[in-house]
């Protein structure tokens, strides 16, 4: 039936392939509580800043005219780009039926979740008094206020809403079945929750059939609403007429960036996971080979926008742009830009491009430059457009995040981390009932 | 009493499980009286056991009206307040556009989960009396609801080449 390799993990037993899988939920060790510790003070430390600025004002963060987007909206942005990790990649391994997805797509899914309830959360904290954030929602008040529903920002409201809504039933879906085989394991609490999430699940041929037809269904949704969700959030920068923003390329550009982040935190997470629980028979070399083809395509689609980006800004020679443009390219803000470059383009085309140096330890170092290098594009087009006044007598602001915006940033990062520990210790990180035999391709190793 | 018995056969192989099932259609049983069980989708031959689904259309449809109530309810809700829009149209389609958009992706969204819900019949079993297999590792179970005597259906599902049969009363 397959013409898989002798070591290919879909050869296994599927009681074996159950148990490796199912073995990372039961017991919880030392080790696991100090590494769920440890996020968890931080994720305190930044709620404590939060705090700080809710209880002082917005004058704690380093935020001031003209510089009323920082630390907050670039950190919105890379997460919401970090979204893009699971479901557009997932979605599209699916429609494409690639058969090498299926370690994958859960661990990218549950990224798309985490990355999204974290982003999601900085318009909130931005807003200052967050406490109004329900003021975005139209509903019939006395004050008579409504929404601006040609404002971007509600845009961007209205996409992450059905963004999060997709993305928490598309990684729901395949988990039912999972969910029910657990319902028969482990203390009568948790048989009983598992249960219940499942819903009645009997593994019958009319539920497998209505799940794989909602699965690709939902496949093309997801897909439309990712692309569609980062193309608003560049449309929160395009839409005003400023110098380096107002650019018709901005949302695929928005979308390729997103993609590519987000390909690299999944890339680490998967290396994460194989390590930490000893996944190395699932989660092969394979995998990783084809993860880094897809970065280095994104890595070389990122530069393409991004030179064109900025040539076009050059050779247009606008002051207001050639102003930005100056301060990004040779200004002060010229080796955030120089270095963007190196970890988003060079290190990848070396690191992935050259296939002798193409590992999974190679990947993991690619990815995280990929990460600091994203995140310093996001600051690259938030901070110099607004620091680079258009006003001649207010010459050029210097923006620096203040302890609690870092406080902040510093603690999503730990949220992503915390969430992640507690998911993988609640259902199999990998997908069971979707590991089943495929046809390799001709050429294709294991 | 009832003369209904649920047969329940054990097999290894999908080439036999679609034996089973054209068997029992010959002998007399519909789609809704056969049932598969396995851990994993068992894919069988184009035209065994197969269930219509109305699924997409219902995604559109749901996509359809949600996008189309929450247009109308962004435009009842600038023509309740007018604001201040420079002698700009109140309402506009191309402003609202996004917001149209996205709500029928959401329409199409819950359109979806609700009717896997329904389509999968989690909440509204066939027949609550009827037994679920257990199903062994790497097997696909075959159920099968038989009015009458029950010594045919078990020589079919012998014949097709289950491990084991089984019968079972209603619960």
């Amino acid at each position: 039936m397959t013409n898989l390799p002798q070591d290919a993990p879909e050869l296994l037993p599927y009681g074996k392939i159950r148990e490796d899988l199912f073995r990372p939920l039961s017991g919880l060790t030392k080790r696991y509580f100090v590494a769920l510790l440890i996020p968890f003070l931080i994720i305190l430390f930044g709620g404590y800043a939060w705090s700080v600025q809710i209880r002082t004002g917005m004058g704690v963060t380093g935020l001031h005219r003209p510089v009323f987007w920082g630390l907050y909206i670039v950190d919105f942005v890379f997460w919401i780009g970090i979204s893009h990790a699971g479901t557009l990649i997932s979605a599209i391994l699916r429609l494409t039926e690639a058969g090498w997805r299926k370690p994958i797509t859960r661990a990218a899914e549950a990224i798309t979740v985490f990355a999204l309830m974290i982003g999601g959360m900085f318009p909130i904290i931005h807003l200052g008094r967050s406490w109004f954030f329900y003021w975005l929602i139209p509903y019939p008040n006395s004050r008579l206020i409504w929404p601006n529903f040609r404002s971007p920002l509600l845009w961007d409201l209205t996409a992450i809403l059905t963004y999060v809504t997709g993305s928490v039933i598309y990684l729901y879906l395949p988990l039912i079945p999972d969910l029910a085989q657990l319902g028969e394991h482990g203390s009568r609490l948790r048989r009983k929750i598992y249960n219940l999430l499942s819903l009645g699940w009997t593994g019958s041929d009319t539920e497998w059939h209505a799940l794989e037809r909602a699965m690709k269904l939902m496949a093309g949704i997801i897909l439309a609403v990712a692309v569609s969700v980062h193309t608003v959030v560049a449309w929160d920068f395009s839409m005003a007429i400023a110098p380096m923003w107002h650019s018709t390329i901005f949302g695929p550009y928005f979308v390729v960036g997103a993609i590519f982040s987000g390909l690299a935190a999944l890339m680490i997470v998967m290396a994460a996971i194989r390590k930490l629980m000893g996944l190395e028979l699932y989660l092969t070399k394979y995998h990783f080979n084809n993860l880094a083809k897809l970065i280095l395509l994104m890595s070389v689609l990122w530069f393409y926008f991004t030179m064109a980006e900025h040539l076009t800004a050059w050779y247009g020679k606008d002051p207001a742009e050639i102003a930005v443009f100056g301060a990004r390219v040779f200004g002060r803000f010229a080796f955030p830009f120089w270095l963007m470059v190196f970890v988003n383009f060079v290190v990848p085309f070396i690191l992935l491009g050259i296939r002798r140096l193409r590992s999974i330890t190679s990947g993991v170092i690619a990815s995280f430059g990929i990460l600091v290098g994203m995140y310093l594009e996001r600051y690259l087009i938030v901070v110099p457009t607004l620091s680079n006044t258009r006003l001649p007598a207010a010459g050029s602001v210097n923006y620096s995040p203040s302890w609690v915006e870092l406080a902040i940033t510093v603690a999503t990062f730990a949220a992503m981390v915390f969430l992640y520990l507690v998911f993988a210790k609640l259902v199999p990180i990998i997908a069971v009932w979707e590991f089943k035999p495929h046809e390799f391709e001709e050429g294709e190793e294991a | 009493m009832s003369d209904i018995t649920w047969l329940i056969g054990e097999f290894k192989n999908t080439e036999s499980v679609a034996a089973i099932v054209r068997s029992l259609h010959s002998a007399g049983s519909t789609n809704a009286d056969i049932d598969l069980f396995s851990e994993e989708p068992v894919e069988l031959p184009k035209g065994v056991l197969e269930r219509p689904s109305r699924m997409s259309l219902v995604a559109v449809l749901g996509a359809i009206t949600l996008g189309s109530l929450a247009t109308t309810g962004v435009w009842a809700a600038q023509h309740n307040y007018s604001l201040v829009t420079g002698g700009m149209p109140i309402f506009s389609f191309w402003g609202t556009g996004v917001i149209t958009y996205e709500t029928t992706m959401m329409g199409a969204v819950f359109s979806t989960f609700f009717w896997f819900i329904w389509e999968s019949k989690l909440f509204r079993k066939k027949d609550p009396t009827a037994p679920v297999p257990v199903v062994p590792p790497e097997s696909i179970c075959v159920r099968v609801r038989w009015k009458g005597d029950p010594a045919k259906p078990e020589a079919l599902f012998h014949h097709a080449g289950a491990i084991s049969v089984e019968r079972k009363a209603p619960q």
